[in-house]
Formats: C-alpha cells, sequence, structure tokens
C-alpha cells in the first residue's frame, strides 16, 4: 500500500512564472527508498519541499497516509508536518545551540508551545535522544556547540534530530552534496540503515546517480518539470540515464 | 538500561542548572526594576494631584487635534530647521577632518598621544547630549540658529570620526599595493586605492548622521537655538495643544522626508 | 580575427543617469550656499568664534561649583536619572523584543496585519525626539519620574526596535526551516530559529541602548522629567553659572563612565559567544 501517493503535482514560480513542475504523479511505497535523480534546475528540490508544503504547489494532490496535504488547513499542516521528518544539504542546524538542543528540537511539534519555549522537554524525550544519539554515533558530542562539528558529524545530528520526530516520512534534500565522498558514503548508509530499522520510507533527492543506484530501491528521474522514469533501480540502464540528463550542460 | 537512566538525570540536571542560572539573571534584573519602579511610582510620583484616568486621558485627548491656522507659520521655521541640519552636519564633517588625522592609528602622528586624544574627542563628542551642546552654544554666541548649526556640528563628529577613521584603519593594503605597483604616485595610490575604500563609507555616514540631526534640529529651538523647536514651546506655552500636536506633525514630515532622501542617496553612494 | 564582432563603446558618463545626478549634486550644493545666506552664517565669523571658544567659556564657567555636586540632593537626582534610564531601557526593550519579530519581513506571523502596524509603531517612536516624549508625558502626567521614565521607554522601544528587527531580517532561512518543517508553530520558530541566531547581537544592542538611555536621561529633567537635568535647568535660569558648569561636567563624566563600562561589557559579550 502506498504511503506517499502524489498525483499531477505542478508548482509555478510566483516571481518568474516559470513553471518547475509539470504534472508529476508518484508514489511511495512501505520499505522503500525512493531516490529521485536528475540534472541541476530539474525541480528536485522544490518536489521534495512540495510534500511538507514548504513550498506550496498550484495544482495535484499529495496523499499521506490517506490526507491530501495540498488542502489541508495551516493547524493540521503543523500536525502533519511532525510526522514527516526532513534532511536537508547544508545541514540546517541551529548553530548556536547544542546537539542535544538540536535534537530536542525534533519534537517540537508534540511539546506544548509554553514548555518548548522554557526548553522544558520530558525526560522520556531526553532518554529518546540519547539513544538516538548513540544510534548515530555522536554520543560524545551531546553538549557541543553545533557548529564546533564536522559536516558529517553535524549532518548525523541533522538525521537525529529527524528521528526524534518519530516519522513515517523521511524528506531528505541532497544529503551528501556538502560532504566529501568517504563521509557521504556513510552517511547513506546511515540513512538506509535507519530507516530499514525504524520501518520508514525515504524519499530523496540526489544528483549523484552512483549513491542514488547503490543505496535506492527505487528511481524517479525528473528532467525540467517532468518526470521522464519512474521504475525499480534495476531497471535504470545507460539509455534511460541518457534521457534524464539529456539537457545537462556542464 | 539503568546506565542510560543515569545519563538521562545527568543531562536533565545540567538543563535544570542553566535554567536556573537563567532565572537567577532574570530574576536580578527583575529586582532592580521592582527598586527602580518603587522609586518612581511611589515615592516621586505625587498620584493624588495626576487625578483619575480619565482626567489623564482627558489630557491625552487635547492633543488629538490640528491647528490649521498655523500652518502658515511653520514655513519658516520648518525651513531654518532643515537648514539648519545641512549645515549642521557640514561642518561637523569638516570638524571631523583633524579629529580623523588623529583619530586613525595609520594616520596619526602620534600613536601615544595624538591617537588617544584625537578617541577622545570622538567620545566627547558623542557623550554630550545635544541639549548640553546646543546650551553651551546659546551661552557662547547668544540665541538663533548659529548655536544650533555649531550644537549639531559638534555633535556629529564623534560618529563621523569614528566610523571614517576605523574605515581608515580597516582599509585593505592589496589595492594600494597594486597602484603602487603600476608606478602610481602618492597621489594617485590616495586617489585610486583609498578613496574608493574609504568614500563610500564616509559618504553613507554623513548621510546617515543628516537624518539624524533633522530630529535633532528641531528641538535645538526649546533651549534657543533656532528651529521649530521655538515654535513648539511657544505653542506650548499658550496652551494650544492643537498646535504642539501639528509642529509635532510638522516635524515628522520633515524626518520623513530626510529618511526618503537619505535612503535614495545612501544607494546612489554606496 | 576577421569579421570581429561591433566595436563597443565603454564611457564612464551614461546618459541620462550621469546628467541628473549633476544637476542633483549642483541642487544641493546651490541650496546649501543658499542656507548660509538665509541663516546668516558667516564663515570667517565662525573661524573667529571657534577660536575665542575656549577663553570665552572659561571666564563664565570657571571654577565650576563642584561643591554642589556633593549635596545630597544632587547625589539623589542622580540615583534618579540612573533609576529612570534603567527602568525607561527596560520596558522599551521588553517591547521592541516582540515588536521586532512582527516588524521583520522574513519571519513576522503575519505580513498584512502586524506587519504594517509594528513597523509603524518602531518608526513613530523614532521619529519623535525623547525630549519631545518627554514634554508631551510631563504634559499628561506632570512633573517627575513617571513623564521621563515613559519617554524613555518609547524612546528605548524605537532605538532598540529597529537595530533589533535588523539583525531579524539577516538571519540565515536554513534554520528557520529546519525546525518550521519539523511541525514547529509560530513562537516555537522564533524561540528555537530565530532567538539563537540574534541574541548576541541583540545584547550587544540592548547595552548599546541603555547607554543612550541614560545619556538621554541625564538630561531630561530640564523639561521636568526628573533626574539631574532638572538642576540643569533650575541653574541655567537662575544664570548661576559656575552651577551649572559643575553640573554639566557630573552629567559629561557619568555619561563617559556608563560608555566604558558598556564598550567593556559588549567586548566580553563578543569574546564570550
Amino acid at each position: 500500500m502506498a504511503i506517499l501517493d502524489v498525483s499531477d503535482l505542478s508548482v509555478r514560480y510566483a516571481g518568474t512564472g516559470r513553471e518547475v513542475l509539470r504534472g508529476v504523479s508518484f508514489s511511495v511505497d512501505a520499505h522503500e527508498f525512493v531516490a529521485i535523480i536528475g540534472p541541476s534546475g530539474a525541480g528536485k528540490s522544490t518536489l521534495i519541499r512540495c510534500i511538507n508544503r514548504l513550498v506550496e504547489p498550484r495544482g495535484g494532490r499529495i496523499v499521506l497516509y490517506g490526507e491530501d496535504v495540498a488542502q489541508m488547513p495551516r493547524s493540521k499542516l503543523r500536525e502533519t508536518r511532525r510526522t514527516i521528518g526532513m534532511i536537508f544539504q547544508e545541514f540546517n542546524l541551529v548553530n548556536r545551540m547544542s546537539v542535544m538542543d538540536n535534537v530536542l528540537s525534533g519534537r517540537l511539534g508534540y511539546v506544548g508551545t509554553l514548555p518548548s519555549v522554557f526548553k522544558l522537554f520530558p525526560k522520556a524525550d531526553i532518554r529518546r535522544a540519547l539513544e538516538i544519539l548513540d544510534r548515530v554515533g555522536l554520543s560524545d558530542h551531546v553538549d557541543k556547540r553545533a557548529d564546533r562539528l564536522s559536516g558529517g558529524q553535524r549532518q548525523r545530528v541533522g538525521i537525529a534530530r529527524a528521528l526524534m520526530q518519530d516519522p513515517k516520512l523521511l524528506l531528505v534534500d541532497e544529503p551528501t552534496s556538502s560532504l566529501d565522498p568517504k563521509i557521504s558514503r556513510e552517511v547513506m548508509g546511515l540513512i538506509r540503515g535507519i530507516a530499514r530499522e525504524f520501518d520508514v520510507p525515504v524519499l530523496c533527492n540526489i544528483h549523484d546517480v552512483q549513491l542514488a543506484t547503490e543505496f535506492a530501491t527505487k528511481i524517479i528521474g525528473l528532467q525540467d518539470g517532468i518526470k521522464i522514469f519512474e521504475g525499480p533501480t534495476a531497471a535504470l540502464d545507460r539509455q534511460k540515464l541518457d534521457e534524464i540528463y539529456a539537457m545537462e550542460v556542464l | 538500561m539503568n546506565a542510560l537512566a543515569l545519563r538521562v538525570e545527568a543531562v536533565a540536571a545540567g538543563r535544570a542548572r542553566r535554567r536556573r542560572r537563567g532565572l537567577a539573571f532574570a530574576g536580578l534584573v527583575a529586582l532592580l526594576a521592582i527598586v527602580s519602579a518603587h522609586t518612581v511610582l511611589v515615592v516621586d510620583t505625587d498620584w493624588a494631584r495626576m487625578g483619575s484616568l480619565g482626567a489623564v486621558m482627558k489630557s491625552v485627548a487635547r492633543f488629538l487635534a490640528v491647528d490649521f491656522s498655523l500652518i502658515p507659520q511653520l514655513w519658516e521655521p520648518v525651513l531654518e530647521t532643515f537648514m539648519m541640519a545641512c549645515i549642521g552636519t557640514l561642518v561637523g564633517a569638516i570638524l571631523c577632518i583633524p579629529v580623523i588625522w588623529l583619530g586613525a592609528l595609520n594616520v596619526t602622528p602620534s600613536r601615544w598621544i595624538g591617537y588617544p586624544f584625537g578617541r577622545f574627542l570622538m567620545t566627547m563628542s558623542r557623550s554630550i547630549h545635544e541639549i548640553v551642546w546646543a546650551l553651551i552654544f546659546v551661552s557662547a554666541v547668544g540665541l538663533g540658529s548659529l548655536a544650533g548649526i555649531l550644537a549639531l556640528a559638534m555633535r556629529s563628529i564623534g560618529f563621523i570620526a569614528k566610523i571614517t577613521a576605523e574605515a581608515i584603519e580597516n582599509v585593505d593594503p592589496k589595492p594600494i599595493e597594486a597602484i603602487k605597483a603600476v608606478g602610481g604616485s602618492k597621489l594617485q595610490v590616495l586617489r585610486y586605492g583609498i578613496m574608493p575604500q574609504v568614500l563610500p563609507v564616509v559618504l553613507g555616514t554623513i548621510i546617515f548622521e543628516w537624518d539624524i540631526n533633522i530630529r535633532r534640529s528641531a528641538i535645538m529651538g526649546l533651549v534657543g537655538a533656532g528651529g521649530l523647536g521655538l515654535t513648539f514651546h511657544r505653542q506650548m506655552v499658550m496652551f494650544n495643544w492643537p498646535g504642539v500636536t501639528t509642529v509635532i506633525l510638522a516635524i515628522l514630515v520633515l524626518i520623513v522626508i530626510g529618511e526618503i532622501a537619505s535612503h535614495y542617496v545612501r544607494k546612489a553612494v554606496t | 580575427m576577421r569579421g570581429a564582432s561591433p566595436t563597443r563603446e565603454w564611457s564612464r558618463f551614461r546618459f541620462p543617469e550621469t546628467p541628473i545626478r549633476f544637476l542633483l549634486l549642483l541642487a544641493a550644493l546651490v541650496f546649501v550656499g543658499y542656507a548660509f545666506v538665509y541663516l546668516d552664517v558667516r564663515i570667517e565669523r565662525l573661524a573667529e568664534l571657534l577660536s575665542r571658544l575656549g577663553t570665552l567659556l572659561a571666564e563664565r564657567y570657571y571654577p565650576p561649583d563642584l561643591q554642589f555636586l556633593a549635596t545630597p540632593r544632587y547625589l539623589a537626582s542622580i540615583l534618579d536619572s540612573m533609576q529612570m534610564a534603567y527602568l525607561g531601557a527596560l520596558i522599551g526593550i521588553l517591547l521592541a523584543a516582540p515588536l521586532a519579530w512582527f516588524a521583520s519581513y522574513n519571519m513576522t506571523p503575519s505580513r498584512r496585519f502586524l506587519y504594517p502596524w509594528a513597523r509603524l509603531v518602531i518608526m513613530g517612536c523614532r521619529a519623535v525626539h525623547e525630549m519631545i516624549w518627554t514634554i508631551l508625558f510631563v504634559s499628561i502626567l506632570g512633573f517627575g519620574m513617571l513623564a521621563g521614565t515613559l519617554a524613555l521607554a518609547l524612546f528605548c522601544l524605537g532605538f532598540a526596535g529597529k537595530l533589533f528587527s535588523e539583525e531579524i531580517e539577516a538571519i540565515d532561512k536554513g534554520q528557520v526551516e529546519a525546525i518550521r518543517a519539523s511541525g514547529a508553530g509560530h513562537l516555537q520558530v522564533f524561540v528555537f530559529a530565530v532567538l539563537p541566531q540574534v541574541r548576541v547581537a541583540w545584547t550587544g544592542i540592548s547595552i548599546y541602548t541603555w547607554d543612550v538611555a541614560f545619556r538621554a536621561a541625564t538630561v531630561v529633567g530640564f523639561f521636568g522629567a526628573g533626574g539631574m537635568g532638572w538642576y540643569l535647568q533650575r541653574h541655567v535660569q537662575q544664570l548661576d553659572n559656575e552651577r551649572v558648569a559643575a553640573i554639566i561636567l557630573s552629567i559629561v563624566a557619568l555619561v563617559l563612565v556608563s560608555e566604558i563600562l558598556s564598550a567593556w561589557a559588549r567586548a566580553r559579550i563578543m569574546r564570550g559567544k
């Protein structure tokens, strides 16, 4: 059964009027690791950001666990966002906060406004945070300020933060663009491992085709806002790859 | 699991400790505030004389009217206020030159006496309130706009000189080196190496200060130093409350003009 | 290469920008010249004046009546000025924080309603000089520290509010995006994504605001609001120049001390964070 079902999604930038996504439809099932590939400017980042409505779609449906995210009122949207974990290209950690505070901030959708404003999180959350930090291998850095960590470490904090949300879906936006090749592979492995362990489907936007084919179960190819390919990783051959990247100008 | 429970306690305890420190600081701030509020509200205020809230509201309502008949009389003071701000800023910028020369480390002739003196002059200029400067100059040159101009000039020196001196101290040596390398003379180094870096900052600062001086210029008249301040004072002593509001509105219009002008000129310059 | 691209001209002077700029500059200079004439500012007189200034002030104001500064009533007024400044700055800053949040274009929870009103309040408080606020409040509430405190509060609101909102508008969007994506509400986004980024700058601005408030607090008494300024006004009126000199000296000295302390505090904060 499909966890996420996207039909006829289209996005237009208000400023330029350019159509960034045109009638894109795909689905993400349980246990899947879906990678979106395509040349730069294809709309991969925009697509990911539509799922939790960080970008407002112009048309189409985004059905997550039976509810259409695109039509939700803002209050329901907040509730839904807390079940979607997101991992970012530039890590997007709050640099001046400690690792622990950054990870705990994943629970903001669940903790009441007043206690969270005073940084009062229940002990159960602290326990969970420590467990997750152990899992991603950062137990020695719990009280460090986020900006004192290396790139790979920061991304792992980002993964931990997403996990804290008890997510039903993981959105991943270019997780390795800011990391060197060896660390990139480790991070991708960590994401896949965690997705399997906690049984969370992953929708990942990635420009490195090699990594995509290595870690994903299904590939979606995007070009100039249109879906050109959707299929299991094995079905992605040289010819289809050329089609997807045909327009790319180096 | 027991080890984990211990770590949770440790983290929770650490967070609680930090929270307590934050609360202690907030408590100190609040304590000082209560002491001050006590002095202001209990010791100093004569609540009986102030009357009820209704009476206070009535006092406020007095100002909620405009005296249109006053407007024709406002043109001259408005013009005078604006001109005072312009000339005051200009004179201040010129008087800055020796202060900057003294107060920039890489230019000053004397590191141990001249430089501290230059910085001292900058600080003095900024520490003395424009009203105090105005009082000094009214006493020295008499009533009128000249006192206001001089007061504004002296008040402006501090900021303009400080920013300019810092810009000169932080000048990037590489373009200077490049100009020297292609055989430029000292004047050319100044014109093509230093000025492009420093001039936009200086001009931007002068215009910024000019904008603030319009605001200051409007109150110079309160102590006899020219401009709208005198009109304001007159309306107050005549108890013409709508007139007071009208003068304030005139000041606001001047300030808005200044803000718009300064925004565009700064964009053009920097 | 034969048949090369057509030659392009480069000129330092572009039409119509340059003539317009030139005309505006000329207009400004003409205006300034006219102003000199209109206000009867004579430059030779100016120069002569400034050189005479030193002797002029010395004759009239020397020696300053320093003993007056030690009288208990004057010392109490110094404390009054400090308390007015503290309370006024505190109220102003506490109100400025949420207002600045509403007045920041990138982070305001409501661009159509809260944003314009918050901007208006901040700009309104900034535009009116603190002395005018003082006179208005004295007229409504009577002489005393309450008028002064409220006037300073409004002044600080405008002063800090603008600086605070400028800091908010310069923050990194990515951190905000991440906190929003986890389902946080507006206030949570402010506390977890905005405050940590602006915290250091805001602390420096707060100290700067106190500094400016204190400088104003020493003088607001001149217009009836309590503190040292009141004695200044009284003795100016009585033409008691030696006392006036002493009071001015004490004001300058105190403001200098306050500036040194706040500069030290701000430097420490920059180092610590």
